[in-house]
């Protein structure tokens, strides 16, 4: 059976993803996300092998662990305030891409802001110069 | 199993784009753009994308249906064609044939609008239209008699060639999207677009002036605009003087309409009257696309001619880049009216209220009686059903129950009559009404030719088999016509287009083998002529071969905003839906983009209103109310709001009062209020 | 290569929004965003020369093949962190990543070039602005009517 190290979890979505035989749930609702593992007996180490974060690990099986469950608050855009991730994943993210890349041309964290957001982000400033030209019109 | 590409022509608007149907194991299994095709090159807009989605859509009418009870049944053909034949026949003995009404449909082929005027006049009735009424009856009326064709005068990709585009009543970027890129090519090439519209559109982003006048100004406008070209000499003199009659009357009937008058009556300002004025006339090749803004009003005659006016006094006729372009919004709503589906005309525009046509036709059909129109029009059937002079009707892929003003009347006057049989593809509200619903064919599941709206005649080909016991149109009414003991051989489409070669004089060269070659555009008077994509560039047919300049004096819309009604509200489509919205509502991945029924309403009307986005209102006019989602933005200026008509709440709002001369229903302006709905 | 946006032409038709989903299996990857009442830009994968999308995937699903951003479905777990990665929004996930491939495998290129109405679309990044200034030019030739 699988054992999760709460301290490293993303929170993300691939074991619930690969696992053939269902055994990971995820769940969501207002605003929080609840992954939970059940107890398997398979040998499949997919999971353990597609953690981003190398949170699993298997160990034997044993009726007296109880099976693991971890929720996330999700965090909110900073725009909308729809909740969109999970805290460790955006830290994760902040800490794979270079500095420089974090913020756009305007000075904006972007990565605290929702995918819907970050598209009208780009799309309000795709058109800014050629509204302000036709206006001029 | 190999993959088979057929040709088929695009079932929504008029702009006729094509595009190939792939087909595999006899299914349709996914589209392929004509990258060669005139028209759209390759490009489809989210409608042609979604085509496919009513194919083998689970809501598709797949058998015949009597109505029992509150219940249907499915029947047999054979069943059916008894119970329509007894229908029919009984109110003809027992009312005459005058009792008997037929809508035919501008989304069916040339042939099966042909076979369904042949069949509704040798049954005897003059009572045969088709939704062209809804849309471009006044051009029908207003262009035969100031340029003598009813018809958009260039063809689309003549567009770029424009130096100077008039866009008055058109979102064409919405509703015939692929127009937009003749336009922008006009643009590259240095053109200036002009677009008048009570409404900021997607069109108007196009704009280099933009004209956002009041409702129903519209003659005020182009009256305005003529004043203007008159006064600073910018009139072309030889053109008139060679082509044309009428203009001293015009210009005795403008003198007092100034720049500062009009822009008093449209609310556009004089300068922008001035200036689109003089873009228009100076340019070397202006070009006016027009649509429903012009002609869907009590005055939408006087519109059509106001706008052929400005046409004829600059010249703007007859060669390349100029022209007047009713853009039409069916696929085959010019073909309808070509076949003769309208009450004033046999085919090819004959005048039904000639003895002339009558003798014509009855040589041509070897038949006589053949009734003298002019017959009711598709609204003036919906009355007479409703005064109880028509008893029976048949109805062809039309919804009038969902597109018609004042839909609870209709709703009333159909429910009455005697007989209704109802063809389409979907249980229509319409169709809920009748008592013998016969499944037929989309585009896709039949051959035939359809003529968009520059007149170019194609070919479509047949890609699948209809679902269930659905058959093609034209075969059902041979049926039809064949059960009430007329003589109706028609092994195929191609043999009413042999027919249609023979009668329609427009069509005479536009045969089956031609348009295997490709499009052709009618007037084709001969087997090897080849086409006329431009007209009147030799003079009008008209006497002497001059057009007519028709002076129009402004009247105001029929309805005005009032103290209990305080709102006008203007009505038109969005891009992802088409006309009463049958098959739009019904395709996912259009209805997922455009799910409910909105109202467009100023900020500030909606400020005073206590009114959020996204809050459901009640909308009242003094002939009912509906509900929907508010919208609000700038688009619309205070004072005004806009509602789409592809959802049933819309025209039960809308008045039905029409053109006196053309009938068609003042779709386009109506006093209403709106209030929170809690 | 990349689909570059001429925004001046765009009409907000959605006619690309539709065109991706019907070639993508329902899953489409460009999406039309309304700028207020005045305009309207399709939103789509940029194909960024340093794509976040690459450097936080960890399987190596998401990679750079020369220009462009590919991707190979094999390797992808859904995980999300490419979703959250992209500037744009233009990755996302639901079982799979989903973004713009460029309609591999389609010999004729990306169906929203080839179905856009008015021709906002194109692979040749410097179309739009060769039609800016032609346009200029134009105006001046006229003597700046408008």
């Amino acid at each position: 059976m699988i054992r999760v190290d709460a301290r490293v979890c993303l929170g993300c979505m691939s074991c619930s993803n690969v696992c053939p035989s269902q055994n990971i749930t995820r769940s969501e609702d207002s605003g929080r996300r609840t992954v939970h593992w059940k107890r398997c007996k398979e040998e499949c180490d997919l999971c353990v092998e597609l953690c981003p974060a190398k949170a699993l690990s298997l160990v034997p099986w044993d009726e007296n662990i109880p099976e693991p469950e971890i929720s996330f608050d999700l965090v909110a855009c900073r725009i909308c305030g729809s909740p969109y991730a999970t805290e460790p994943m955006l830290q994760r993210i902040e800490s794979e891409l270079p500095a420089e890349m974090q913020k756009d041309a305007s000075g904006l964290e972007w990565i605290r802001i929702c995918p819907v957001c970050r598209r009208d982000v780009e799309a309000e400033g795709t058109v800014r110069q050629m509204v302000l030209a036709r206006s001029r019109k | 199993m190999t993959k088979v590409l057929v040709p088929t022509v695009c079932p929504y608007c008029g702009a006729g784009c094509g595009f190939c149907i792939a087909v595999e194991k006899e299914r349709a299994s996914g589209i392929e753009y004509m990258p060669d095709h005139p028209v759209s090159q390759g490009a489809l807009c989210a409608k042609g994308n979604a085509a496919l989605e009513i194919l083998c859509h689970p809501e598709r009418l797949v058998s015949p249906l009597k109505r029992r009870g509150e219940g249907w049944v499915s029947i047999s053909w054979p069943e059916a064609m008894d119970l329509v034949a007894r229908g029919l026949s009984q109110a003809k003995k027992k009312h005459g044939p005058r009792s008997l009404a037929f809508l035919s449909s501008s989304k069916c082929s040339n042939e099966d609008n042909y076979l369904m005027q042949k069949l509704a006049r040798l049954l005897g009735s003059p009572h045969i239209d088709n939704c062209a009424r809804l849309c471009h009856s006044p051009s029908v009326v207003g262009l035969n008699r100031t340029l003598g064709a009813a018809g958009m005068t260039n063809p689309i990709p003549d567009i770029a060639s424009s130096r100077c585009i008039f866009i008055i009543g058109s979102n064409l970027a919405e509703n015939h999207p692929v127009i937009s890129r003749w336009i922008h090519r006009a643009k590259d090439r240095g053109a200036a677009v002009i677009v008048a519209d009570p409404r900021a559109t997607p069109t108007s982003w196009m704009a280099d002036i933009f004209l956002q006048l009041k409702p129903g100004t519209d003659v005020a406008l182009l009256n305005g605009m003529a004043h203007v070209i008159i006064k600073e000499g910018l009139i072309n003199r030889d053109y008139i003087d060679r082509s044309t009659r009428g203009f001293e009357a015009l210009a005795e009937a403008v003198k007092e309409a100034t720049a500062e008058r009009t822009a008093e009556i449209t609310g556009v300002a004089a300068e922008d009257i001035v200036q689109a004025a003089r873009a228009y006339a100076k340019s070397p090749a202006s070009s006016i696309l027009y649509s429903m803004g012009i002609t869907q009003h009590s005055t939408g005659t006087d519109n059509v001619q106001a706008v052929s006016n400005l046409a004829l006094i600059c010249g703007q006729l007859g060669r390349p880049g100029t022209g007047v372009m009713p853009l039409r919004g069916q696929n085959n709503v010019q073909g309808a009216c070509d076949m003769g589906a309208l009450a004033e005309f046999y085919p090819g525009y004959k005048k039904a209220a000639d003895p002339k046509t009558i003798q014509y036709f009855s040589a041509a059909w070897s038949v006589h009686d053949l009734p003298l129109g002019p017959g009711l029009t598709a609204t003036e059937m919906i009355e007479a059903a409703a005064a109880g002079t028509i008893k029976a009707m048949y109805i062809m892929g039309e919804d009038p129950a969902n597109s018609d003003p004042c839909s609870e009347n209709v709703r009333q006057a159909l429910e009455s009559l005697d007989f209704l049989v109802v063809q389409d593809i979907f249980m229509t509200a319409t169709a809920q009404l009748a008592d013998v619903v016969l499944p037929g064919a989309v585009w896709a599941e039949k051959e035939g030719s359809f003529t968009n709206t520059e007149r170019r005649v194609q070919w479509s080909h047949k890609a699948i088999e209809p679902p269930g016991a659905a058959r093609s149109d034209g075969e059902i009414i041979c049926d039809v016509a064949r059960s009430m003991g007329l003589q109706f051989d028609y092994p195929h489409a191609a043999s009413v287009l042999d027919e249609i070669n023979r009668t329609v004089p427009q069509y005479a060269g536009i045969t089956r083998e031609r348009l295997d070659a490709g499009s052709i555009a009618w007037p084709c008077p001969t087997a090897d002529h080849p086409g006329t994509p431009i007209l009147h560039c030799s003079g009008f047919n008209l006497a002497d071969g001059k057009a007519s300049i028709v002076p129009v004096a402004f009247r105001p819309a029929a309805e005005a905003a009032s103290s209990d009604y305080p709102f006008i509200l203007t009505t038109g489509r969005v891009a992802v839906h088409h006309n009463a919205g049958s098959m739009t509502r019904r395709s996912p991945s259009l209805i997922s983009r455009e799910p409910d029924l909105y109202v467009e309403m100023n900020r500030e009307d909606a400020a005073a209103l206590d009114v959020q986005d996204g809050d459901e209102v009640k909308i009242t006019t003094i002939r009912g109310e509906t509900a929907a989602i508010a919208r609000l933005g700038d688009r619309v200026k205070k004072g005004v709001v806009f509602m789409p008509f592809h959802f049933p709440g819309t025209n039960i709002l809308t008045t039905e009062i029409t053109d006196q001369e053309a009938r068609i229903p003042e779709f386009k302006v109506c006093a209403c209020n709106i209030s929170r709905r809690d | 290569m990349a689909v570059y946006i001429d925004i001046n032409r765009c009409i907000g038709c959605r006619s690309c929004e539709v065109a991706c989903q019907r070639v993508h299996g329902g899953h489409g990857h460009i999406n039309v965003h309304y700028v207020g009442d005045y305009a309207a830009v399709p939103v789509l994968c940029h194909h960024c020369q340093e794509a976040g999308c690459t450097k936080v995937c960890f399987s190596g699903a998401l990679h750079k093949e020369g220009e462009v951003t590919a991707f190979d479905v094999e390797k992808c777990t859904g995980c999300g962190l490419c979703a959250l990665a992209c500037p744009f929004g233009v990755v996302w996930t639901d079982k799979l990543a989903h973004k713009c491939d460029l309609c591999q495998g389609r010999e004729q290129g990306p169906a929203c070039m080839a179905t856009c109405p008015a021709n906002a679309l194109s692979d040749d990044f410097e179309l739009a602005a060769r039609r800016a200034r032609e346009r200029a030019a134009r105006a001046a030739a006229v003597g700046g009517r408008r």
